[in-house]
C-alpha cells in the first residue's frame, strides 16, 4: 500500500487519572473506509475527539502526510482536510442550506467587502448535487429531514475538500433507504481518493461497507485487518475480548413461552388514534408477552409509545389495564395503571445527568420510600433498593451516588430500566432500547426483558434493528405511515417479513 | 467562530475503569473558595478596624442587615434549582408592604388580620407568575420582569408614593425589632426559614423533585413529577419570602416607602450565584445561598465602617457577583 494519510504512533489520553486511551497506534490511507468499532468506552470517542483537536492527547504522535501534525482547534483541522460529523448535527437551524454548506470556509465576496450570495449558492449548489439534488441551497436548514441534515454536514466537508472524513454512528435515526445512500455516498468519497471513517456498532454495515477494521477494546487499538478476513463472530469476539457469548445477537431466539392465546390480557388497547400522527391502532397484550412494534423511522411507532403512556394526547380510542380503564392525560396515570416508558432518548426524556444513580433509580416511585415523616423519603430505604437493582441489573458505577453522565450508555440505559423496576410496573414500554450501547451491553438487556417476562411483565419494544425484534418478540405489530399494517405472530417474525411489511406489497422485495 | 460553538462531541466515558478521583487542589478551591474568601476578609477587617468591627454589637447588626436580604435569597434559591427566575421579588416586596401597612395605618385593620391579607396576596402573586410561566410556557425572564413593574404599578397606585407612618400597631413595630436569646427577632426569623427551605430542599421529596425538575424538565415529567405545579409552588414560596422580607423591613422602620426594597436586586441574586460557586459547586443550594448573603453583607457593613461611600460598597457588590458566576462557571466546565 502507498504513503499513510495519517499516521497516528502511541497516542494516550487520561481523564482524572483514568485511562481513556493507552498507546493507540494506527494509519489511514487515501481510498478506503475504515470500520472503527468497539465498545462504549473503548476510546474510539477520545481517538476521535484528539484528531479533531477537541482534546488534547497527554502523549503520542501524529504525521499528516509524513509530515508531524499537531491539531490546534477543530477549525485548524478542518483547514487540513480532516472533516469530523458527530451524532449531534452541527448546524444552525434558522441559517440557508448554503450559509451552513459554507460556515467556516471563505465566502465568495463581490464589490470588496460584501459576500456574494450567488456565489455562495452556486458553490453550495455543486457540491450538494453530488449527494441529493432534491435539497435546496437557498431553503432554511432545519427544514430538511434527518437524514439531508447529515448530508449538508458532508457537503461541508467535500466543500472543504476533506480528505479523512469521520462519521460517528451516522446512521442513527435513518431509514433503510437513507442508510443506503449514505453508503453510496461514502463509496463516492472513497473514489475521491479520501479515506472515510466509519464509526458504528451495526455491525452488519461494517461488514457491507468497509475495507478495513480498526478495532478498539480499553483504550488499546487491539485490532487492524481487512473487512474481508473477519467474520462476523471472529469481530464479535476481538471487540468483547471474547468474554462474552454476544454472538448470540443475531442467531437467539425467544426463551421465554409466548404466554397462551387465551390468558386474560394485562392491557387491551382500542382504536388509539392521534389525527394525522399515528392510529387507529388495536391490540391486546398478555402477561408475559413481548410484543415488537416495527416500521420505518417516521412511521409512528414512538408516537404510539408516548400515546400509551400520555405523554402525548390522543385523538380518541381507549386503554385499559387490567380491565379498568386509565385516562392518559398524563404520564401521572400512565404510571398509576402500571404502565412505565424508557424513552427514546435516554440522555434527554429519561435521565436527569446530574443526579446520581440512586436519584434516578428511586425517582418515580420516591413516594415508596418513605420514612416516619410523610414527604422525607428515607434514605436508607432508597440505599437498600438501588443497591438490590445495581445488582439484579448489573449497572456498573463507582459508588450508587456516581452521577449517571458518567456512566457508559448501556449503563446509562439499565437505570432507566431501574427506574421503572423500583415502581414494579406491569407494562414496560422500551423505545429504541439498545440504540448506541454495545454488544454486552445489549445481550443484558435482551435477558432484562426475558426476566420481565418470564415473571409474568407485558413488555413492548420499538427497535430499529429489525434483527432485535426477531430475536426477543412473540409478536410483532408494524406500522407504515402510522397505520397498523400488520401483525404477525411466532414463528411468521422474520426481518423479511417485517421489511416487507414496512415498505407495503409494492417493494416487498427491498 | 460559529462552527467552533457548535462543536459537540458526544461523551463516551469509561466509566467501567474509573478509579475514585483524588481530591484535587482545584476542586477544594473550588468547594471552599469563596467561604476562604469570607474568612480572610473578616479577618482583614477585624485587622483594619479592630475596636469597631468584631464587637459583639456590630456583629449582631450585621445578622439582623442581612436578615431580609437572606430571606429573599432562599426564595430565590428553590426558583433558580428549577431552572426559573423571579425578576418580580422588587415589585412583591413594595406591593406587600405597601398594602400591610396601609391597612394597618388607614383602615385600622388588626395586624395579624393585616399579615394574614399579605400571606394570602404574596400567594396570589406567585400563582400569578407561576401560572402565565409554568402552566402556559411564557419565559420567566419576561413574565416575572413585566409582572414585578406592575405590582409596583399598583404599589404606586395605592400610596401614591407617600411614605405611610403613623398609626401603625407597637405590636407590629415589634415584629422585627424584639430581642430573643440576644439576637433580633429578625435574625430568627430568617433561621427559621432558612431551617424550613433546607429541609425541603434536601430532604423532602418535594425537593428532589424540583432538584430533577432543574436537571432535566422532560425526563421529570415522563417520570411523573407535576412539573406545572411545583414550578408554580416555587414562584409561590419566592413570593412569601419576598412578603417576610416586606414585613421585616416594614416592622423595622416602622413605616411604608416606596424605596422600600428597591436595593435588593443585585444582593439577593449575588448571595444565591455566589451559594451556587460554594458548598456544591456548579448547584444552587441552600447552605451556599446563606454563605453567600454573609459574605456580601460583611463586606457592605466593613466598608461602611472604613466610611467608604455606599457608592463603592455598590461597585464591589457587582464585582462580585460578577466573580461568582465566573467561578460558578468555571467550575461547570470543569466538573
Amino acid at each position: 500500500m502507498s504513503e499513510p494519510l495519517l499516521r497516528v504512533r502511541d497516542l494516550r489520553k487520561e481523564y482524572d487519572g483514568v485511562v481513556a486511551v493507552d498507546d493507540a497506534s494506527f494509519e489511514l490511507y487515501g481510498g478506503e473506509i475504515v470500520g472503527l468499532v468497539g465498545k462504549n468506552g473503548a476510546g474510539k470517542s477520545t481517538v476521535i475527539k484528539a484528531l479533531a483537536g477537541a482534546i488534547s492527547p497527554d502523549a503520542g504522535e501524529v504525521w499528516l502526510d509524513g509530515e508531524p501534525f499537531a491539531v490546534t482547534s477543530p477549525h485548524h483541522a478542518l483547514d487540513h482536510g480532516l472533516a469530523f460529523m458527530f451524532q449531534e448535527l452541527e448546524l444552525i437551524p434558522r441559517m440557508t442550506v448554503a450559509e451552513n454548506v459554507m460556515l467556516g470556509a471563505h465566502l465568495p465576496r463581490r464589490l470588496g467587502p460584501f459576500m456574494s450570495w450567488r456565489g455562495m449558492y452556486e458553490q453550495a449548489a455543486q457540491v450538494l448535487a453530488e449527494l441529493d439534488d432534491s435539497i435546496d441551497p437557498r431553503g432554511p436548514v432545519d427544514a430538511l429531514s434527518v437524514a439531508q441534515q447529515r448530508l449538508v454536514m458532508i457537503a461541508r466537508a467535500l466543500h472543504r475538500r476533506a480528505r479523512i472524513v469521520v462519521l460517528d454512528e451516522p446512521t442513527t435515526s435513518l431509514t433503510d433507504r437513507e442508510i443506503t445512500d449514505l453508503h453510496d455516498i461514502c463509496r463516492r468519497i472513497r473514489a475521491r481518493g479520501a479515506c472515510v471513517v466509519y464509526v458504528s456498532h451495526r455491525l452488519g454495515e461494517i461488514f457491507s461497507l468497509t475495507d478495513r477494521v480498526i478495532v478498539m477494546r480499553d483504550g488499546h487499538v487491539v485490532e487492524q485487518r481487512a473487512t474481508s478476513e473477519l467474520t462476523h463472530a471472529s469481530l464479535v469476539d476481538v471487540i468483547t475480548g471474547g468474554g462474552i457469548a454476544a454472538a448470540r445477537e443475531v442467531g437467539r431466539r425467544v426463551t421465554t413461552p409466548a404466554p397462551p392465546a387465551d390468558a386474560e390480557p394485562l392491557m387491551r388497547v382500542r382504536d388509539l388514534v392521534r389525527d394525522g400522527v399515528v392510529g387507529p391502532v388495536s391490540f391486546d397484550l398478555r402477561p408475559g408477552e413481548v410484543l415488537g412494534i416495527g416500521g420505518l423511522v417516521g412511521a409512528g411507532r414512538t408516537e404510539l409509545l408516548r400515546l400509551l403512556y400520555g405523554a402525548d394526547r390522543s385523538s380518541g380510542g381507549s386503554v385499559e389495564v387490567r380491565g379498568r380503564p386509565v385516562a392518559l392525560r398524563g404520564p401521572s396515570q400512565a404510571m398509576s395503571a402500571g404502565i412505565a416508558l424508557l424513552p427514546e432518548d435516554r440522555r434527554h426524556q429519561g435521565l436527569i445527568l446530574d443526579f446520581g444513580v440512586r436519584e434516578n433509580t428511586t425517582l418515580a416511585s420516591l413516594g415508596r420510600f418513605g420514612s416516619a415523616v410523610p414527604g422525607f423519603p428515607s434514605r436508607t430505604r432508597e440505599r437498600a433498593a438501588t443497591d438490590e437493582l445495581i445488582e439484579r441489573l448489573d449497572v456498573v458505577t463507582r459508588d450508587r451516588d456516581q452521577p449517571v453522565r458518567l456512566l457508559s450508555g448501556g449503563n446509562q440505559q439499565k437505570v432507566v430500566i431501574a427506574k421503572w423496576l423500583a415502581r414494579d410496573s406491569d407494562v414496560l414500554v422500551f423505545d429504541e432500547p439498545t440504540a448506541g450501547i454495545d454488544i454486552g451491553a445489549k445481550t443484558q438487556i435482551y435477558g432484562i426483558i426475558e426476566s420481565l417476562s418470564a415473571a409474568g411483565k407485558a413488555v413492548i419494544v420499538v427497535s430499529s434493528e429489525f434483527n432485535e425484534l426477531v430475536s426477543i418478540c412473540h409478536r410483532v405489530l408494524v406500522l407504515r405511515e402510522g397505520a397498523h399494517v400488520g401483525t404477525l405472530n411466532g414463528a411468521e417474525i422474520s426481518e423479511e417479513a417485517i421489511v416487507a411489511r414496512c415498505y407495503g406489497d409494492a417493494s416487498a422485495s427491498v | 467562530m460559529a462552527a467552533e460553538a457548535t462543536q459537540s462531541v458526544p461523551p463516551e466515558t469509561p466509566t467501567a475503569r474509573r478509579s475514585r478521583r483524588p481530591a484535587s487542589v482545584y476542586g477544594l478551591v473550588g468547594r471552599y473558595g469563596v467561604l476562604a474568601a469570607l474568612v480572610i476578609t473578616f479577618v482583614v477587617f477585624c485587622l483594619l478596624r479592630p475596636e469597631t468591627f468584631p464587637t459583639g454589637d456590630n456583629l449582631k447588626t450585621l445578622l439582623a442587615q442581612m436578615a431580609p436580604v437572606a430571606i429573599v435569597a432562599f426564595g430565590l434559591t428553590v426558583v433558580l434549582v428549577m431552572g426559573d427566575f423571579d425578576l418580580s421579588i422588587v415589585g412583591i416586596i413594595g406591593l406587600s408592604s405597601a398594602v400591610i401597612v396601609s391597612l394597618m395605618s388607614k383602615s385600622d385593620v388588626a395586624w395579624p388580620l393585616a399579615l394574614i391579607i399579605g400571606v394570602l396576596l404574596a400567594i396570589a402573586m406567585g400563582v400569578l407568575n407561576g401560572g402565565l410561566i409554568a402552566g402556559i410556557g411564557a419565559s420567566s425572564f419576561i413574565i416575572t420582569l413585566a409582572a414585578g413593574q406592575v405590582f409596583s404599578g399598583v404599589e404606586l397606585e395605592i400610596t401614591g408614593g407617600q411614605t405611610i407612618f403613623d398609626n401603625i400597631p407597637t405590636a407590629f413595630l415589634n415584629i422585627a425589632t424584639t430581642n430573643i436569646l440576644g439576637l433580633s427577632s429578625a435574625v430568627w426569623i430568617m433561621v427559621a426559614v432558612f431551617v424550613i427551605i433546607y429541609l425541603l430542599l434536601n430532604l423532602t421529596q418535594l425537593g428532589r423533585y424540583m432538584y430533577a425538575i432543574g436537571g432535566n424538565q422532560e425526563a421529570a415529567r415522563l417520570s411523573g413529577i407535576s412539573v406545572k405545579r411545583i414550578r408554580t409552588l416555587g414562584f409561590i414560596i419566592t413570593a412569601l419570602c419576598s412578603m417576610v422580607a416586606a414585613v421585616i423591613l416594614s416592622s423595622r422602620a416602622g413605616a411604608y416607602s416606596n424605596e422600600i426594597g428597591t436595593s435588593f436586586f443585585l444582593p439577593t441574586y449575588a448571595a444565591v450565584f455566589l451559594g451556587a460557586a460554594v458548598l456544591k459547586p456548579g448547584t444552587f443550594n441552600l447552605g451556599g445561598t446563606l454563605i453567600g448573603a454573609l459574605f456580601l453583607e460583611v463586606i457592605s457593613n466593613g466598608l461602611t465602617l472604613m466610611s467608604l461611600s455606599n457608592a463603592v460598597v455598590l461597585i464591589v457588590q457587582g464585582a462580585i457577583l460578577a466573580g461568582a458566576v465566573l467561578l460558578a462557571t468555571l467550575q461547570r466546565r470543569a466538573a
